[in-house]
């Protein structure tokens, strides 16, 4: 989805062959990213039941025929390890040819975006919470950004730092990738946001600093189960 | 409060052991309240923070033994946290994760990175309670900190 925009300068036959491997990475990008909605309830399950069957000593023995409470459990136990097992080997089988900066920022707005057409409600959460992104530009990529900021095209923006369009043009789109951002605005209200978040994370710390006094809290509204 | 009562008999050899102060960093609620629940049986005070600020301001206001921080959070990611929380604060660092991107061409490793960090230790998602313990024992015992902060 958000590499595709890389590529409008691609005559037809290379452009459709890199649509088409972008939309393979898309495909494998939702499907990694399902993975990983996927291992929340799994842990959560996994926890509880064998919880339950760490305990399952103390059920009531039953006076039925069928199976007891105690072999439920383990059952149920087994079962879900079952799925685990399933889901880990899911999970290994998504490979991402991505760079490890861009993956940073790739996998980030994938969940994101799994979660928004999962539950519409995390979007004022994502928007309350967007701190210090730190994605690492180069010097050359950081020029660039400033360039687009201020309005040149490629042409302009490879004529002012002395360099080709063409190479103006890959710089552009590998910021676009490391934000994950669909168009030109969206690169520049990310990079804007992660500018932002970063400011923010420097005042978190020094805010830190000055309150280094251990204090007891009452705990959190959910700490006592 | 009133099932401290129903805890308290059960009997564990974990509970010899002072009692653990432990944040939990997961934008996933779920996955939070089922680590408070496995955890308030083995002598462990949890709090749970829904993203990497909340668990930073968490950190600033108050004590804990042990943070498990979910890599990939909406927000600020668990990556990025756990260096700030590295700098910032003197506490072993559990990171949890079980996403996973991989290639052979450039592979990506996002506990190496988590350890690189500053991680204590690496946790992957599903993990069992048994794992979760001895996650937090091990995290913990490593830590030279950790005298300190039972007292």
């Amino acid at each position: 989805m958000m590499a595709i925009n890389g590529n409008a300068g691609l005559n037809g036959r290379a452009g459709t062959e890199v649509a088409r491997i972008d939309r393979e990475s898309v495909a494998h990008e939702v499907g990694a990213a399902i993975v990983h909605e996927l291992n929340g309830p799994l842990t959560a399950l996994l926890l509880y039941l064998g919880d339950l069957y760490q305990s399952s000593d103390r059920f009531p023995v039953g006076d039925c025929d069928g199976l007891s409470l105690k072999e439920v459990a383990e059952n149920a136990l087994r079962e879900a390890e079952r799925v685990c097992a399933l889901m880990r080997r899911l999970g290994d089988s998504f490979e991402a040819p991505l760079r490890e900066q861009t993956a940073f920022a790739q996998g980030r707005e994938m969940i994101r975006w799994w979660s928004r057409a999962g539950h519409a409600d995390n979007e004022a959460a994502n928007a309350q919470e967007v701190l210090a992104h730190q994605i690492w530009l180069t010097a050359r990529e950081s020029e660039v950004l400033r360039l687009i900021r201020e309005g040149c095209s490629n042409k302009e923006g490879g004529v002012r730092l002395q360099i080709s369009h063409r190479t103006f043009e890959s710089h552009r789109a590998r910021l676009m990738r490391k934000y994950g951002a669909k168009n030109v605005a969206d690169l520049l209200r990310l990079a804007a946001q992660d500018h932002e978040g970063s400011d923010c994370h420097r005042s978190a710390a020094a805010v830190r600093g000055r309150t280094a006094r251990p204090r007891r809290s009452g705990g959190s509204p959910r700490c006592e189960s | 409060m009133d099932a401290s009562g129903q805890h308290a008999r059960i009997e564990t050899p974990d509970q010899v052991r002072p009692v653990l102060r432990v944040l939990v960093v997961d934008d996933d609620e779920s996955v939070g309240a089922a680590i408070q629940a496995i955890l308030s049986r083995r002598n462990c005070r949890t709090e749970l923070a829904s993203g990497a600020y909340a668990g930073i301001q968490a950190l600033a206001s108050s004590r804990f033994d042990v943070v498990l921080v979910d890599l990939f959070m909406t927000g600020m990611s668990g990556i990025d946290a756990i260096a700030h929380i590295r700098q910032q604060f003197e506490i072993s660092i559990i990171a949890m994760s079980g996403f996973r991107l991989r290639s052979s061409l450039d592979p990506i490793d996002y506990f190496g990175t988590a350890m690189q960090r500053g991680a204590s230790m690496c946790i992957r998602k599903p993990f069992s309670p048994r794992q979760l313990i001895e996650a937090i024992d091990l995290s913990v015992a490593a830590s030279p900190l950790v005298g300190v902060a039972l007292q």
